[in-house]
């Protein structure tokens, strides 16, 4: 199964990062991936690299409930970044929540690929490598 | 010589008179009867029926034989002439006896009378239409007169023979004929007329209202006759007793709601006022003078600028009706709202002349609609509160379970024992977290099921200083300044240990969120308002980016600063205590300037 060469994940929850980093390194999800706290420390990376497109990752797993800059806020200032919207990378939350306001606000943004309710799986992650590889 | 005598007086009299022989010939006459008959020739000797053509026709059949008693006949005569103008005459006739006492002939008397009769006529044909009827009654002989109308009102045949008796007897029994009865023997007594609307009974049996009149002649204090008119006024008295009855109907329900009715003429700025007004206005009524600034000075003087310019609009818009809302001020100080409802009376180019309204009191009535509309938003507001708690219990719970499950799942697998020490501190890292969000949990249901009844009056001074010794070892550590400026006499209705959180939680916010480029800086202050304490509680730290973050500053986990201590569960408890008080918070802040937290409480 072809990996991942960039992967981006923005959670504030070190156990959950904890836990995606060793998924991700047990089926070898991916190449290289970064990891930050919250929105804004994704911000200031993406600002200084849009230019970059060998620093861009090709998949963000986004956390919704993050101080300073939560996931919705990141969204927004994110497909601000002059011509980013052209580049092709996919975006999945992965967050617990069930609130209906959230799942409708996800199903409706024309940048989400897909929600993935935690916890996170191994599953999970192969599927997404399927879809990829289609 | 005697003869010449006579027929010159009669030449002089200033009547058109001729004398007559037995014939009916002319042997004398006044100058008066040939102008009459517009004649200059001499007319003795004439026959008088044939140059008189319009005497009376009874008078020609006048002779010695059948004249009988009486000395003078009077008739009146209707001619119309050539030019078609009917005229009227009044005749006379008397007989007059030769020098022997024999019967000599007939004297006749006319005189034109159209205009007097044309009067009487229009009189007549007046009371016809109107209904009145006129009545005498001779005390002396005993005698009673009805006129034509009186009889049609009563509704008997015109041959019909009154009596004073019958006469009264024809208003209906009961207070009707006792009054008539009392007014007709004081008249006779006192002479006092009377002027009153009673029922009569008629022949038929009909009830008809009448308006009576009558007075009585006096001669030497005794009555002699009494007259008057009679006039049916039953149409207009149904009408007006049923107008009674409405309007009647009006006041009582008027009265009974409080709704006071008013009519503004503008042309002569005067403004009537039902009795319910003043009590709407709470105005005396000799207080009131009665003008449109008078209304205009009971407006509260937030109102009455917006009363002017609705006047003034409904003038641009030709509108003819109005339906407003506006506060008046009670000279006791009170505000009442009063709603006023009406009808503008306008001339041909829209100005307005006259304007007529109801008024009530909505006071109570907006007063159950705030509180209605306040208790929908907050259950509202609730409802939301209570849908996010949900959510966030369910989002919480799920994050430390799913991590809980995760790690117990690599631990299973995991044989190398530093990354399972690694695990093992983390699953009591989760399994914590869990237990502490279980906590925070509690303590918010706690405050949304704590009663009411736990308050109790509280100094706010000795709460605040309580917390501030509480926390002095931080305060010192950190060398804020903490300035406590509350009148000690303040105290407040609210939940002991509530309130100790909400200080405790609002020193250690402004504690944690310190500006790092200056000391801390708290200023506290109080202040009655009503039946309510605002606090201030302000802070020099960091602040807030309220454009950004004001709407979840109050919310469940939301942090805004990079904070090892950021929980973002401490305002969102605050909040919740407040509320169960009864009472609210408020912020304002300024990024690098600082926070002020408004908190109002009830007064005991």
């Amino acid at each position: 199964m072809a990996k991942v060469t960039r992967v981006c994940l923005i959670d504030d929850d070190h156990i959950f990062v904890y836990g995606a980093k060793r998924l991700m390194r047990e089926i070898n999800f991916a190449e290289e991936l970064s990891v930050f706290q919250n929105g804004q420390g994704a911000m200031d990376y993406f600002e200084s690299n849009s230019q970059h497109t060998e620093h861009l990752p090709s998949i963000i797993f986004l956390d919704l409930n993050m101080p300073v800059m939560n996931g919705w806020e990141f969204l927004d200032a994110f497909l601000n970044i002059p011509g980013i919207s052209s580049r092709e990378i996919s975006i999945y939350i992965m967050s617990s929540s069930v609130d209906p306001r959230d799942l409708e606000r996800i199903q409706a943004h024309p940048y989400i690929k897909n929600y993935i309710l935690k916890p996170l799986t191994s599953e999970d992650l192969e599927g997404l490598l399927k879809e990829r590889a289609q | 010589m005697e003869a010449i005598t006579n027929k010159f007086t009669i030449r002089q009299s200033p009547f058109s008179v001729a004398v007559l022989d037995s014939n009916g010939n002319i042997l004398n006459y006044s100058n008066r009867f040939a102008e009459a008959i517009d004649e200059q020739k001499d007319l003795t000797g004439q026959n008088y029926f044939t140059i008189v053509p319009h005497v009376p026709h009874a008078f020609k059949k006048i002779n010695k034989d059948n004249f009988g008693e009486e000395l003078t006949i009077t008739e009146v005569s209707r001619f119309i002439p050539l030019d078609g103008k009917p005229q009227w005459f009044e005749w006379k006739l008397s007989q007059w006896t030769g020098n022997e006492g024999q019967y000599g002939g007939i004297m006749i008397y006319f005189d034109e009378v159209t205009e007097s009769h044309r009067d009487k006529e229009l009189i007549a044909r007046a009371m016809d239409v109107a209904r009145i009827g006129g009545w005498e009654v001779d005390l002396v002989n005993n005698t009673i007169y009805w006129s034509k109308v009186t009889k049609e009102i009563h509704e008997v045949p015109q041959d019909y023979v009154p009596d004073l008796e019958k006469g009264i007897n024809f208003y209906k029994e009961g207070e009707d004929r006792d009054m008539i009865t009392a007014l007709v023997s004081e008249a006779i007594a006192n002479g006092t007329p009377w002027d009153t609307e009673l029922r009569i009974i008629t022949l038929k049996g009909n009830e008809v209202w009448v308006h009576a009149k009558g007075e009585a002649e006096l001669v030497n204090g005794k009555c002699v006759r009494l007259l008057g008119t009679f006039q049916d006024i039953d149409d207009r008295k149904r009408m007006e007793l049923k107008n009674h009855v409405v309007s009647e109907r009006l006041a009582i329900a008027t009265q009974a709601a409080n709704i006071g009715i008013w009519d503004l003429d503008l042309v002569k700025n005067k403004l009537i006022w039902s009795d319910e007004m003043y009590a709407i206005y709470g105005l005396d009524k000799s207080d009131f003078s009665g003008t449109n600034e008078a209304f205009e000075a009971a407006l509260h003087p937030e109102d009455r600028i917006m009363v002017q310019e609705e006047g003034a609009r409904l003038a641009m818009e030709g509108a003819l009706e109005f339906d407003t809302e506006f506060r008046v001020i009670w000279p006791n100080g009170q505000v009442r709202i009063i709603r006023s409802m009406g009808h503008i009376e306008r001339d041909e180019d829209g100005n307005t002349l006259k304007m007529v309204g109801a008024n009530w009191d909505v006071t109570e009535s907006r007063d159950a609609e705030k509180r209605l509309k306040d208790l929908l938003s907050i259950t509202t507001e609730q409802n939301e509160s209570l849908m996010n708690f949900a959510h966030i219990v369910s989002h919480n719970l799920r994050s430390h379970s799913s991590n809980l499950s995760m790690l117990t799942t690599f631990l299973d697998t995991e044989n190398e024992k530093g990354e399972r020490e690694r695990l093992m501190k983390m699953l009591l890292e989760a399994s914590e977290s869990l237990d502490e969000t279980v906590g925070h949990l509690t303590e918010v249901v706690q405050v949304k099921a704590e009663a009411s009844d736990k308050i109790k009056n509280i100094n706010l001074f000795n709460v605040l200083t309580a917390v501030k010794k509480n926390l002095s070892l931080m305060l010192e550590e950190e060398g804020a300044v903490c300035k406590i400026d509350v009148d000690k006499n303040i105290n407040i209705k609210a939940i002991p240990a509530y309130l100790d959180s909400i200080f405790l939680n609002l020193f250690t916010n402004s504690l944690k969120y310190k500006s790092t480029d200056r000391k801390l800086e708290l200023k506290i202050k109080a202040r009655n308002l009503g039946n309510k304490v605002l606090v201030c509680f302000q802070d020099n730290g960091q602040g807030i980016d309220l454009e950004r973050h004001g709407n979840k500053i109050f919310g469940m986990y939301k942090t805004f600063h990079k904070h090892k201590d950021a929980k973002g569960i401490g305002l969102f408890i605050t909040k919740n205590q407040i509320e169960a008080m009864q009472g609210k918070i408020e912020v304002e802040s300024a990024v690098n300037e600082g926070t002020t937290f408004h908190l109002t409480f009830k007064k005991p």
